[in-house]
């Protein structure tokens, strides 16, 4: 029993010190759900209050949050996902990164909302929670194994399939900066945090359980549930465009505007990009549909690769983002070798979006001769050799040679390495490297991509409203607003846990009803759409002050030099670019919009104070 | 007048071609050309792009030529001889 007025939740997380291999359980309150729901939300608070401002994201002092949400583990759909939360190596802020599978779920089943990993052990761990029982096991022997075989060997260790394994490969292990962890098939992705992980000795966290998630009114659930899957049944999105072709569809969708970043966004239209297409990819790779946990969208693919060098190559994807990186961003089409490259990510464990951005950055400086054979370690780099990409995937992963160290230090890092100029085409923001959705062709989402607590994410604003013509793309009015409000709708689901991806059901401009029943339903808390919109935009300035702690200001909130001086050169879009005075223009709306200083980016005591952020007050005057 | 529907996904393996020669009364604008498609190709194209529940259509993209118009306000855009219509795939998500 909990001590928790509200349903949905398990009510205790557990903390886990890897230093002196201790745990104890840390009890949610009310008062916490209430103000930051769960997920991102409560994990941004609490890593608020247990960080001291300036730590370094590699030592025992940065700490490591699994954590779920009220409404994971229930049959709310696309409630399938669990988060993992640090401060990241990549962007030295606050960090979410989700993912979609069974582990979230199954954590709580086993009978923790979730895990705060603290401190670091001396030798490999890796962490068991057996019905809620805890054990932290030796695991010297699974250390440099890969993300799938040790998922594999602790199956066989643990005696059943049936447990959920969260890993890191050998690139957590060498604490490169933009490491992965693997659910199962699926990648807790971006920001790095694979490398948290591996600076604290920790291989894998297994969970197994067979409890359940309480709601307040079964009956009223299930009424809202028929709704719900009715819904998603009805839209072309949910029902007919996802379970067939999946994100890939987006390959010729994007292209067909003149949005899809090209040999490192020197361009945005691939002429050749039929052969990284989803309809491609559904004839020659696709064996069968996939689902996350809940989930009527079925939109994830089984991949396997049917003839040449990577013959029997199996994946669940790729992904678009995989084929934007892997593929067109490093001037290839070459469908199998992306399909190849993205498993290779996910087994030595990095995120694929960074690799494939990585290795075309490193193409550009080697054909602009920025690096040489020296800094290659003799490797011609041009955009076009598919040959390329799985080889330099796994230096980075294993930081071989010169490259493989300059690679798995992320583009940011790399091009300050690389000097003479590289930052302007440097494809990241804060550290993060921009995924494939257009900048220049969409000017609210390119805001999104400034202002993103976490970088150039594609999750903390989206490109959908933009790319439909919910609302005009060839305009920079309104897009303040526009951007904040969704903002508030990913942040509340981050929170809860949801999956973005059904935005039509969610969103897909703001924070709608469908999501806010779904958390009353789970919870019992009868919020008003506009009570959840505040709960968001708390969270939100949150993360704002997280960031704004560790030296993030208005000239943070930017964009690279090519998006902003090189208009794209053909297609569709042509002529499309965000001017430094554009996007000028643009922040101020967006600050008006929050109630943040203008001059620096910070939110205002007004602001703080009316959201019930009191106690950053203080730390906001004292920067 | 005569125009050219080019599609991808969805659209395509309902049409068959990914680009499908059509015939249209003069000054048709881009709902008749809905309704001719719904009409032709029935429930299995009604699907990709119409709500089930309220019977609208969902916001997405169209391009005439090559400039781009949006469902949710530019549907009684007539079209003209020769235009080649290009219809986005209405994927949220990504
Ligand atoms: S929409 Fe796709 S990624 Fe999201 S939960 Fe459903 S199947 Fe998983």
């Amino acid at each position: 029993m909990n001590s928790l007025t509200y349903k949905g939740y398990i009510g205790k997380i557990l903390r886990v010190n890897l230093t002196d291999g201790t745990w104890s359980d840390f009890s949610l309150t009310d008062e916490l759900v209430e103000k930051y729901i769960g997920g991102a939300g409560l994990a941004a608070r609490i890593l608020y209050d247990e960080l001291e401002p300036g730590v370094d994201p590699l030592s025992p002092e940065n700490k490591a949050i699994f954590l779920t949400g009220p409404v994971n583990g229930t049959m709310i759909p696309a409630a399938s996902r669990v988060g993992l939360y640090a401060k990241s190596p990549l962007t030295n802020s606050f960090f979410h990164s989700s993912a979609g599978g069974h582990f979230g779920a199954e954590l709580k089943y086993a009978g923790y909302d979730g895990i705060i990993l603290e401190g670091a052990s001396e030798k490999p761990v890796y962490l068991f929670i057996d019905e809620g029982n805890v054990e932290l096991r030796d695991a010297s022997h699974l250390w440099g194994l890969d993300s799938n075989t040790v998922q594999h060997e602790m199956h066989e260790e643990l005696g059943s399939e049936e447990i959920h394994i969260a890993a890191i490969g050998p690139a957590g292990e060498n604490l490169v900066r933009f490491a992965c962890v693997i659910c199962g098939c699926r990648a807790l992705g971006r920001g790095g945090l694979g490398a948290v992980l591996g600076s604290k000795k920790v291989k894998a966290v297994a969970v197994r359980g067979q409890g359940s998630v309480e709601v307040p009114d079964m009956r009223k659930m299930r009424l809202l549930l028929d709704e719900l899957f009715a819904k998603f049944n009805a839209n072309p999105s949910t029902s007919e465009i996802m379970p067939r072709y999946g994100t890939p569809v987006l390959v010729n969708a994007n292209n067909t505007l003149g949005m899809f970043g090209h040999n490192n966004w020197q361009d945005e239209f691939y002429t050749e990009s039929e052969g990284l297409s989803g309809e491609t990819m559904r004839k020659q790779l696709v064996k069968r549909d996939k689902s996350c946990f809940a989930c009527p969208a079925r939109c994830s693919k089984f991949s396997i690769v049917g003839e040449g060098q990577n013959e029997g190559c199996c994946v669940e994807g790729p992904e678009y983002e995989d084929i934007f990186s892997l593929g067109s961003m490093c001037g290839h089409n070459n469908l199998d070798v992306v399909a190849a490259g993205e498993r290779l990510c996910d087994d030595i464990g990095v995120d694929a979006i960074e690799a494939g951005v990585s290795i075309a950055f490193a193409m550009e400086c080697y054909e602009k001769g920025l690096i040489t054979d020296k800094e290659t370690d003799g490797i011609e780099l041009r955009f076009g050799r598919d040959d390329l990409i799985l080889p330099l995937i796994e230096k980075m992963g294993r930081r071989e040679g010169n490259l493989g160290n300059l690679l798995a230090e992320g583009v940011k890092r790399a091009s300050e390495q690389v000097g003479q100029g590289s930052e302007f085409f440097a494809m990241q923001n804060k550290g993060l490297t921009f995924p494939g959705h257009s900048a220049r062709g969409m000017p609210g989402f390119a805001l999104g991509y400034a202002t993103g607590p976490r970088g150039a994410s594609h999750h903390d604003s989206r490109p959908t409203g933009e790319r439909t013509g919910l609302v005009k793309r060839d305009t920079i009015e309104g897009k303040g607003e526009y951007t904040a409000r969704i903002n508030h709708l990913n942040i509340l689901t981050d929170s809860m846990i949801v999956c973005h991806l059904p935005e039509a059901i969610w969103g897909p401009l703001d924070i709608t009803d469908n999501v806010v029943r779904c958390l009353n339903a789970v919870t019992g808390m009868d919020l008003t759409l506009d009570q959840a919109r505040k709960t968001a935009e708390r969270i939100w300035n949150m993360i704002r002050m997280f960031s704004v702690r560790e030296g993030y200001r208005r000239e943070h909130d930017t964009l690279p030099g090519r998006f902003m001086e090189e208009p794209i050169k053909t297609g569709p879009s042509k002529g499309m670019v965000i001017s430094r005075e554009m996007l000028d223009y643009m922040l101020d709306q967006y600050y008006e919009f929050r109630g943040w200083d203008k001059e620096t980016g910070v939110p205002t005591r007004e602001k703080l104070e009316e959201l019930g952020l009191e106690d950053l007050t203080e730390d906001a005057a004292n920067l | 007048m005569k125009i050219t529907i080019k599609s991808f996904a969805n659209i395509r393996d309902v049409l068959g071609q990914a680009e499908l020669p059509m015939e249209l009364a003069p000054r048709a604008t881009l709902t008749d050309l809905f309704t001719r498609l719904n009409s032709e190709y029935g429930e299995n194209f009604n699907r990709q792009v119409y709500d089930q529940l309220s019977g609208e259509l969902v916001p997405f993209l169209i391009l005439i030529n090559d400039k781009t118009y949006r469902t949710t306000v530019d549907m009684d855009t007539p079209l003209s001889d020769g235009d080649v219509v290009t219809i986005m795939i209405p994927f949220d998500g990504g």
